[in-house]
């Protein structure tokens, strides 16, 4: 189990630290900040062993977040927490930053009190969180004076809740006007060769929900997988087409929030739940197959001379035309040794950022089916040493309003059978986002 | 140094950028300021209007401190060339920093930089001379060394150069000289090179005298000269007061450094015999010496460190010179003064020196004054170096006076000695003792101990040197085996306490078996009592003291037999157990008294050789393995001499155990019914399984008898059913055939027979008379012994028959052999002077009694082979008669019952045509004719 937790502005200074198991001494910030942040050589792994104890670390911003143990422990928890507190700070102060930390010190610890005891995670749900560790410390103060302590009622609904089997949800919720928010929010990754030859692509996908209901309803998620539409006409043979001849698509992998009544979905593929209020990430999943990618980089790269070299990029969009493409930014990489460049684009803004040694295209918004270009002369400086350059790929950024998975919510039904409103009185919004992750296409 | 216009210095640029890139949050941030400079800087040197001199300083400034930062340059390098042809000191500068610290050796640049170089050379400013100096020193490839090797010592002797160009021309040369110490010749400059060492500036002196000690050990002879310069420079600067020499005196020590390179280029020499010179020397060392006894002018560290580095340097050469008594004596006790210092380093140092001061014969008694506080420096010193030098300098200062004292001080230091000298503090007590012992139980009682108290640390050599001596010497001998007695039964000893204690008791036991204490029960028990926790090694060793028990000590031998015939030594994993334990038991068992004391006599003293300890120390490398095994295995066998009598079975070679492994294997467990033993005479063939050692490996399966010309035993016929080994012995008219059958199928052979025939040119030359019935049936996997005796009645040629029948698989098989023997087995070898030859030779001159042929050699020719073919072909080989040491000559004389018949042998190699004449005399015309066809073949 953990040990305990550091947390280390970039220069390797501790903000904060807290330990707790005995089996962790004072010293183990330093041997962290020595062996990995001072580290002469880039220390790449995530996990690092020194002296018999393990030290899983991230970075968010400038700030490193560390967590040790002398345990074996899974890896994995241990990331899945350090990703759930970062999450659970951005909820609480936003940005992660060194100001932030110093500014919300004592909140730190208090969550850091809540979250783990002896090392075991407890509950990392912002919204329970937020139940009993209120932001403002002196603020609660004030209230308690004017309000006087809390109530009875209230401290017994708290230690029910979170003692109890429905830990992400207190009783007695009302809602003048039942409402919901389900987004499809995906990430497309894709590595293509220069002549268009998919070398590999997949989607990692999240829905998430936020919810605004009354009462304790109970809801039902439908969605085009393969598997749950299978489960509902097993004589249909046809495998992509279920009985409506609508496509389904297969997905890899997905895991659900606590909420979801996993033993119903494992006999009856339906995915049936009591939401968390507010807002919450019901499934995460991701996919392999039948991707539509939304955009298609064609790359020419020419060297002219010695000291100079051509390339010319045509980006298509390939969705249906009536959609609109958003946030384009196509980076096309420089040798190390250009010493100036022309661009020529027919839309958007083009620059060449020596920084980053990449010429950065930007469009704001394109449409499907159309397709747009750029062309650049690079001059280069003769070395003295004639190394090859490596050509790294050419990356891309964007979002687009479908899910590139194929992706699609059949229905959200809610019941609540002790209250008086029913699926129909439910106002339901739904929106689905596209956005890139490592988009690249070699050159 | 020309002024530098103030546009030069400052260089804003660089100053932002540097504090833009120390300003960076992370790395991530510091990359991306870097790479957008160097864009920058790029875009700027490709840009088309060229840029004056200051902003090329100030980019390749920044690329400079672009790459000390580690990011890689692949450009900018033309730039920088081209600032060496500026004419501002900064920018010359620059341009130099920047190729002596990025440019590669071979790069293409590099001719255009030693043209600019060399255009500096030249140049008439000294500051631009002295930075390409610089720049050849800093590069100092092969390339500058072949460049420049002929122009930089041209400065340095030139008349019109600076003193500032002078020093760096000689540091530069000396740069040069150690990379390409041959591209250059040294002669033609030696004289005025050391007369630099006369020159007015200091600097030009210590830079010359660095480059001169180089030189001189490249070639002595030709700066032989600088000996009596170097004396008077040295007598100088020592007779100067610190305020003599300004700017080169360091906190009061008057040219500290220059002094250490005077006095170690002195050492480079030997002692200067003009009597002035040496006198002057003599006097600047006193000088020296006399120095460090004056109150310190400065309390600073640098002033005592200067100091102490002249006086210790001073040291060095007086133990050089090693021939001024008065000198040396006085060093040592200047170094006496410092084994007490406070400083760490200062001991260290004058332990050091002293080892060395040990060595010579006036200082060693000086030295020896110091031996209480050396051992106290042992015992009470912190540092682990120190305490080296310390162990080193009592190793060096013992004698036969105080070996005793230092030998039990660094024993009782070893318990406690830091592990890393355990094992040299091992062998110099080893090596020390065993030196200088005048009483032989002090050296065992030492040795004793030593292993008690290092046990680990004890190498093989030192146990081994322990029993070595122990042998040679009767005196030691009674009180070694009561030592070994004594120290075996503390409760925990280590093995090499039980490998020494097994040796000797089983050789020495006896002479402490009077006392009931240790009453040869006792003693056994004691030594068994440690078996079980040694490695098989040592208890192999424990097995030899065993049997070695049982001759001493024949009332335990029923207890020994136990021992050794318990499943786990007889069963046991080890081979090598397994086979002692064995060959033990059976020794024991079926031998009589008699034997068992032949086999098992005392060890002959060992031959008087180097300590191989000695040995060790001084290569302190695993070089001496092979003849560390030697030794061993000459510890390990017994003496060769008791081998030749009886064919012990102690160690089989593996190529025989694999030979005949089946036949063995049931013959050396069938335990239980040991077989009959054939011949109770102590000369009979004890157990012949094992034949003689030089078998050929793996014959192959054909009854060629022409190989048993030269040899007695081996394998006479081969297949997959059967293998006939054969072993003979031959005395006078005389032999004895033992014949071995060996099934190697796993059933039984049936109606065997064997019986020797005799063709009819035989009949009645040979008589043939089995010792026994042939047997009749062989077992599966068993080996049966036959024994056929011979009687030779006169001459024969040709050899008799052995008829093989048995029946396998119910198909009856036979079999036909020639028996090896032949005429020449009773041959006896004869010496004679080389007269007695020759009139002998003369005699058999008739034509009948000689045979003579050439024929082509069939073997490459070489003498030791023919001469070992000979000697096994039965002839003596006579040595000095033949005037030519190719030929060979021999003389047999064959004995038959009736007659004795000489041989004379001579044979001539032709190395050029490869050819052989062989010629044979005899009394009997036949027998010669018969001897030189025999052997035609076989040259």
């Amino acid at each position: 189990m953990i040990g305990g937790l550091f947390l280390y502005n970039h220069k390797g200074e501790v903000l904060i630290s807290r330990i707790y198991r005995d089996d962790i001494g004072r010293n183990a910030c330093d041997a962290f900040r020595v062996n990995v942040i001072h580290a002469r050589q880039h220390v790449r792994s995530p996990v690092t062993n020194i002296a018999r104890t393990s030290f899983f670390h991230t970075k968010r911003g400038n700030i490193w977040l560390c967590a040790v143990t002398k345990q074996n422990v899974n890896a994995v928890m241990v990331f899945e927490f350090l990703m759930k507190m970062i999450e659970v700070m951005q909820s609480y102060f936003g940005k992660i930053n060194e100001e932030n930390i110093k500014n919300n010190f004592v909140l730190i610890y208090e969550l850091l009190d809540e979250v783990l005891d002896f090392g075991y995670p407890q509950k990392t749900d912002t919204g329970i969180l937020k139940t009993f560790i209120t932001q403002q410390g002196i603020k609660t103060q004030i209230e308690t004076i004017l309000n006087g302590p809390k109530t009875k009622e209230e401290t017994t609904q708290i230690t029910s809740q979170v003692t109890g089997q429905i830990g992400w949800r207190r009783e007695g919720i009302k809602y003048r006007r039942n409402e919901l928010f389900l987004d499809v929010l995906e990430s497309v990754n894709l590595l293509m060769s220069p002549q268009g030859q998919v070398l590999s692509a997949h989607v990692a996908g999240r829905v998430v929900m936020k919810s605004f209901l009354s009462g304790m309803p109970e809801c039902k998620f439908g969605m085009n997988d393969k598997l749950v539409l299978d489960k509902g006409n097993k004589a249909t043979d046809d495998l992509s087409k279920n009985s409506s001849g609508k496509p389904s698509i297969a997905i890899d992998d997905c895991t659900f929030h606590q909420c979801v009544k996993l033993s119903k979905f494992e006999s009856e593929r339906s995915i049936s739940f009591i939401p968390a209020d507010g807002e919450f990430e019901l499934m995460r999943y991701r996919t392999t197959k039948d991707i539509s990618l939304p955009f298609r980089v064609i790359p020419l790269v020419r060297d002219i001379a010695r000291s100079k070299m051509e390339v010319k990029v045509v980006v298509k969009s390939n969705f249906k035309p009536t959609l609109l493409a958003q946030k384009i930014e196509i980076r096309i990489p420089t040798p190390l040794n250009t010493s100036g460049v022309q661009v020529l684009c027919m839309k958007g803004k083009a620059k060449y950022k020596a920084s980053e040694n990449a010429i950065v295209w930007k469009m704001k918004r394109m449409a499907g089916m159309k397709e747009s270009q750029i062309s650049a002369e690079i001059e280069l400086l003769p070395t003295a040493e004639k190394k090859k350059w490596s050509r790294p790929p050419i990356s891309m950024n964007f979002e687009v309003p479908f899910a590139p998975s194929g992706l699609k919510v059949r229905y959200l039904k809610v019941f609540e059978p002790k209250l008086n409103y029913n699926d129909h009185d439910v106002i339901k919004w739904v929106r689905y986002i596209g956005k890139s992750g490592l988009y690249e296409t070699r050159c | 140094m020309p002024t530098v216009s103030s546009r030069g210095d400052a260089m804003r640029g660089l100053a932002v950028f540097i504090s833009d890139i120390r300003n960076c949050k992370s790395k991530e941030a510091e990359s991306k300021r870097i790479n957008k400079e160097l864009a920058n800087i790029r875009s700027k040197f490709k840009g088309d209007k060229t840029l004056d001199g200051y902003s090329k300083k100030k980019y390749v400034c920044k690329l400079l401190f672009i790459f000390l930062l580690g990011h890689d340059i692949d450009f900018g390098h033309m730039e920088a060339v081209n600032l060496l042809s500026s004419n501002k000191y900064t920018e010359k500068q620059i341009g130099y920093l920047f190729i002596s610290v990025l440019v590669s050796s071979n790069s293409d640049l590099m001719k255009l930089i030693i043209q600019n170089i060399k255009n500096d050379i030249s140049s008439p400013k000294p500051v631009h001379v002295n930075l390409a100096l610089h720049c050849i020193a800093n590069i100092g490839s092969a390339e500058m060394s072949e460049a420049f090797g002929q122009e930089v010592p041209k400065l340095l002797v030139s008349a019109h150069a600076s003193e500032s160009v002078k020093q760096s021309a000689a540091l530069c040369l000396l740069r040069l000289i150690r990379t390409l110490p041959d591209a250059m010749t040294y002669a033609e400059w030696a004289s005025r090179v050391i007369h630099l060492l006369n020159d007015q500036h200091m600097g030009v002196v210590t830079s010359a005298a660095s480059l001169i000690h180089t030189l001189s050990q490249l070639s002595p002879g030709d700066y032989k000269g600088c000996v009596s310069l170097a004396v008077s420079r040295l007598s100088r600067i020592v007779t100067s007061t610190y305020t003599d020499l300004q700017d080169y005196t360091y906190y009061f020590v008057p040219a500290p450094w220059l002094s250490v390179k005077l006095l170690r280029l002195l050492q480079c020499y030997p002692v200067p015999e003009e009597p002035a010179v040496r006198g002057r020397l003599v006097e600047c060392l006193e000088t020296i010496l006399n120095k460090c006894q004056e109150p310190p002018k400065s309390k600073k560290v640098q002033h005592s460190n200067s100091k102490n580095a002249v006086l210790f340097e001073a040291i060095n050469l007086i133990i050089h010179i090693d021939s001024e008594p008065n000198l040396l004596v006085r060093a040592c006790n200047q170094l006496g003064q410092f084994l007490q210092h406070r400083e760490t380093n200062l001991r260290y140092l004058a332990l050091e020196s002293m080892c060395l001061l040990a060595g010579s014969e006036f200082s060693a008694d000086a030295v020896k004054k110091h031996r209480e506080t050396v051992i106290n420096a042992l015992k009470t010193e912190r540092d682990v170096s120190v305490r080296q030098r310390a162990v080193d300098l009592l190793y060096a200062m013992c004698d036969k006076t105080n070996s005793e004292e230092i030998v039990a001080e660094m024993l009782a230091y070893l318990k406690k000695a830091d592990y890393a000298i355990r094992e040299e503090m091992v062998l110099k007590v080893a090596i020390l003792s065993e030196k200088y012992a005048s009483d032989y139980t002090w050296y065992v009682d030492t040795i004793l101990q030593l292993i008690r108290v290092a046990g680990d640390y004890v190498s093989e050599e030192v146990w081994h040197r322990v029993i070595q001596i122990v042998i040679n010497r009767d005196d030691a001998q009674g009180y070694a085996a009561k030592t070994v007695f004594e120290n075996l039964q503390a409760p925990a000893c280590h093995e090499n306490m039980v490998k020494v204690g097994g040796y000797i008791l089983g050789e020495f036991g006896n002479l402490i078996a009077g006392d009931e204490r240790s009453s040869p029960l006792v003693q056994f028990n004691l030594l068994h009592s440690k078996f079980h926790l040694c490695t098989p090694s040592t208890r192999a060793l424990l097995l030899s003291t065993y049997i070695k028990f049982i001759n001493l000590f024949p009332e335990i031998k029923q207890t020994i037999q136990n021992v050794l015939q318990n499943d786990n030594q007889l069963r046991n994993a080890d081979v090598e157990l397994q086979q002692r334990a064995l060959e033990y038991s059976q020794l024991s068992s079926i031998t009589s008294q008699d034997v068992l004391a032949t086999v098992l006599e005392e060890m002959p003293p060992f031959p008087e050789r180097e300590s191989s300890i000695l040995a060790k120390l001084k290569k302190k490398k695993p070089a001496s393995v092979q003849a560390i095994e030697k030794e061993e295995e000459k510890m390990k066998k017994s003496p060769p001499s008791i081998e030749n009598h009886v064919n012990v079975p102690k160690e089989v070679p593996a190529n025989t155990v694999s030979r005949l492994t089946i036949s063995n294997s049931v013959d050396l467990l069938g335990l239980s019914t040991p077989p009959a033993t054939p011949q109770q005479s102590t000369n009979s063939l004890l157990v012949d399984v094992f034949g003689s050692v030089d078998q050929p490996v793996a014959p192959k399966p054909e009854s060629n008898i022409s190989k048993f010309l030269f040899k007695n035993s081996g394998v006479l016929f081969e297949n997959n059913l059967i293998q006939v080994g054969v072993k003979c012995e031959f005395k006078e008219h005389t032999g004895r055939v033992g014949l071995f059958f060996g099934n190697k199928t796993g059933n039984q052979l049936q109606n065997f027979s064997a019986s020797v025939s005799m063709g009819a040119d035989l009949q009645g030359k040979v008589n043939i008379a089995p010792q026994k019935e042939a047997p009749t049936q062989i077992d599966g996997g068993a080996q049966v012994q036959h024994f056929v005796n011979l009687e030779c009645i006169t001459f024969f040629s040709g050899s008799p028959n052995l008829q093989l029948r048995y029946q396998h698989a119910s198909t009856p098989q036979q079999v036909t052999l020639k028996l090896p023997v032949i005429i020449n087995k009773f041959m006896e070898g004869t010496n004679m002077p080389a007269a007695d030859f020759f009139n002998r030779w003369k005699q058999l001159g008739q034509p009948v009694q000689e045979t003579q042929k050439i024929f082509q050699a069939n073997h490459p020719i070489d003498t030791e082979a023919a001469k070992t073919k000979l000697t096994g072909f039965g002839m003596s080989v006579l040595i000095n008669v033949d005037p030519n040491p190719d030929n060979l000559v021999g003389s047999g004389i064959v004995k038959t019952k009736t007659s004795q018949i000489g041989c004379l042998l001579r044979l001539e190699p032709n190395k050029e045509a490869k050819m052989y004449r062989l010629t044979v005399r005899s009394s009997v015309g036949e027998v010669a004719a018969l001897l030189c066809t025999m052997l035609e073949e076989h040259f």
